[in-house]
C-alpha cells in the first residue's frame, strides 16, 4: 500500500468536494459569518482532513459525515431565507446596547457583552467619544454598527445644496500593459481616444502603464511601471530579514 | 452550454470521487485467474485440513502475490489496518505452513478470511 499515494488521491478527493460544497452553500465573507456558520466552517474542515489523512478508516463514511454537514447547511440556509421566524431564531437579530446616547446594561448582559467590548467595537470605528453616539446595534455576526448624533454627521454634499456627479465604478481598461478592448467597447470609447489620453500624459504605448482606469465621470487614473519615486518611504519599525 | 458545464463538471467530479471511495467492494472481485484471494484461501485451507504442505508452500506464494495485486486496486477505498492485517495474515500463514502448524496456519487462514470479507464492506 502506497501511503503517499493514497494520501493524495484523498486529498485531491476532499479539497474538490470542499470546493464544490463551498461554492454550493455560497457563504459570504468570513466577517459577515455568524457565530454558529464560523463553527459549521470549522467542523467541516476538519472533517475533510480527516477524509485526507486518517487512514486507519475509509474515506467514504467520512465523507458522507461530509456531505451531511454541507446539506444541513444548506438547508439551514434555505429554511432561514424562507421562513423568517426561523432566522430569527437561528441566526439572531440585531439588538440595540446604545439608544438616545444611553448604554443598554442589561442588554450586554444578555448578550454576554462587556462596556470594554463595546468601547473597543467603537474605536475600531474611529469614536473615541461615546457622546457622539445616539445608536449602538450588535449585529448578528457580533459586529457593531453605529449611528452618531446629527451633530457628529459628516457634513455632505446635500447638507450644502452642492450638485455633484455620480462617478460610477472605475473599469480597467489597461492592466499589466495589455489593453482591454472589451472595457474600452464597454465605456463607449475606441483605442484612438486612449492612445490620445495617453499622449497627453507623456506615455507612448500602453506597455508603460500598470494600470489605468477610467470611471462614468471620465476621470482617468493612470499607474506606470516606472513610478519615478526616488525616495521610497520605509513604514516598516523594525528591520527584518528583507 | 456554458451554464450546463458549470453544473456538470461539479456533479460528475462529484460522482467520480464517490465511485472511487465505494470501488473496493468492485476491485476485491478477481480480474483473472490469478487474483482470486478468497478461492486461494479456500483452496490453501483445503491443502492444510489433508495436511498437503508442499502445495499449500506455493499455493500461499501465489496467494501472497494475488493480494499484493487487490491490494493496489483497493488501497484508495479501503481503510488501511483492515488491508495491513490481511498481509500479516498471509506473511504468518508462510511461517506456519513452512513449519507445517496445521492449527496456526488454519487461525491464520480464517483470520484472513474475516477481514477479506470486511473489505468492500
Amino acid at each position: 500500500m502506497n501511503e503517499a499515494l493514497v494520501v493524495m488521491v484523498r486529498a485531491i478527493i476532499s479539497y474538490f468536494s470542499l470546493l464544490i460544497f463551498a461554492r454550493v452553500l455560497g457563504k459570504e465573507q468570513i466577517s459577515q459569518l455568524t457565530f454558529f456558520d464560523y463553527i459549521l466552517g470549522i467542523t467541516i474542515g476538519s472533517i475533510a482532513s480527516e477524509v485526507t489523512v486518517d487512514l486507519s478508516s475509509r474515506a467514504w463514511p467520512h465523507w458522507v459525515g461530509l456531505a451531511t454537514w454541507a446539506v444541513l447547511a444548506y438547508l439551514m440556509e434555505l429554511i432561514t431565507l424562507k421562513w423568517r421566524y426561523a432566522a430569527k431564531f437561528f441566526e439572531g437579530e440585531p439588538t440595540i446596547v446604545i439608544m438616545n446616547g444611553k448604554i443598554m446594561e442589561n442588554v450586554l448582559k444578555k448578550m454576554k457583552f462587556r462596556i470594554t467590548d463595546i468601547l473597543e467595537l467603537l474605536r475600531n470605528q474611529g469614536i473615541f467619544d461615546l457622546n457622539e453616539v445616539d445608536y449602538a446595534i450588535i449585529e448578528p455576526n457580533g459586529s457593531l454598527s453605529v449611528l452618531k448624533k446629527p451633530e457628529n454627521l459628516p457634513l455632505t454634499p446635500k447638507d450644502m445644496n452642492i450638485n455633484v456627479t455620480p462617478t460610477g465604478i472605475s473599469t480597467e481598461l489597461i492592466y499589466d500593459g495589455v489593453l482591454i478592448e472589451e472595457n474600452l467597447r464597454q465605456m463607449n470609447k475606441d483605442k484612438k481616444w486612449l492612445m490620445d489620453q495617453l499622449k497627453k500624459r507623456g506615455i507612448k504605448d500602453v506597455s508603460e502603464v500598470f494600470l489605468l482606469t477610467l470611471n462614468d465621470a471620465e476621470s482617468l487614473y493612470i499607474d506606470k511601471y516606472k513610478d519615478n519615486i526616488k525616495k521610497v518611504k520605509d513604514i516598516g519599525d523594525y528591520k527584518g530579514p528583507f | 452550454m456554458r451554464k450546463f458545464m458549470v453544473a456538470a463538471i461539479p456533479v460528475a467530479a462529484l460522482v467520480l470521487f464517490v465511485c472511487i471511495m465505494i470501488s473496493g467492494s468492485f476491485f476485491k472481485k478477481p480480474f483473472g485467474k490469478n487474483d482470486d484471494v478468497a478461492q486461494m484461501i479456500e483452496t490453501i485451507m483445503e491443502d492444510v485440513n489433508n495436511e498437503a504442505w508442499d502445495e499449500a508452500v506455493a499455493e500461499v506464494d501465489e496467494l501472497d502475490s494475488a493480494w499484493r495485486k487487490v491490494i493496489k486496486r483497493i488501497q484508495f477505498s479501503e481503510e488501511r489496518d483492515e488491508i495491513n492485517f490481511l498481509t500479516s495474515n498471509v506473511a504468518r500463514l508462510r511461517g506456519a505452513v513452512s513449519a507445517k502448524d496445521k492449527s496456526d496456519a488454519l487461525m491464520e487462514l480464517n483470520d484472513a478470511y474475516s477481514h477479506w470479507k470486511e473489505l468492500g464492506k
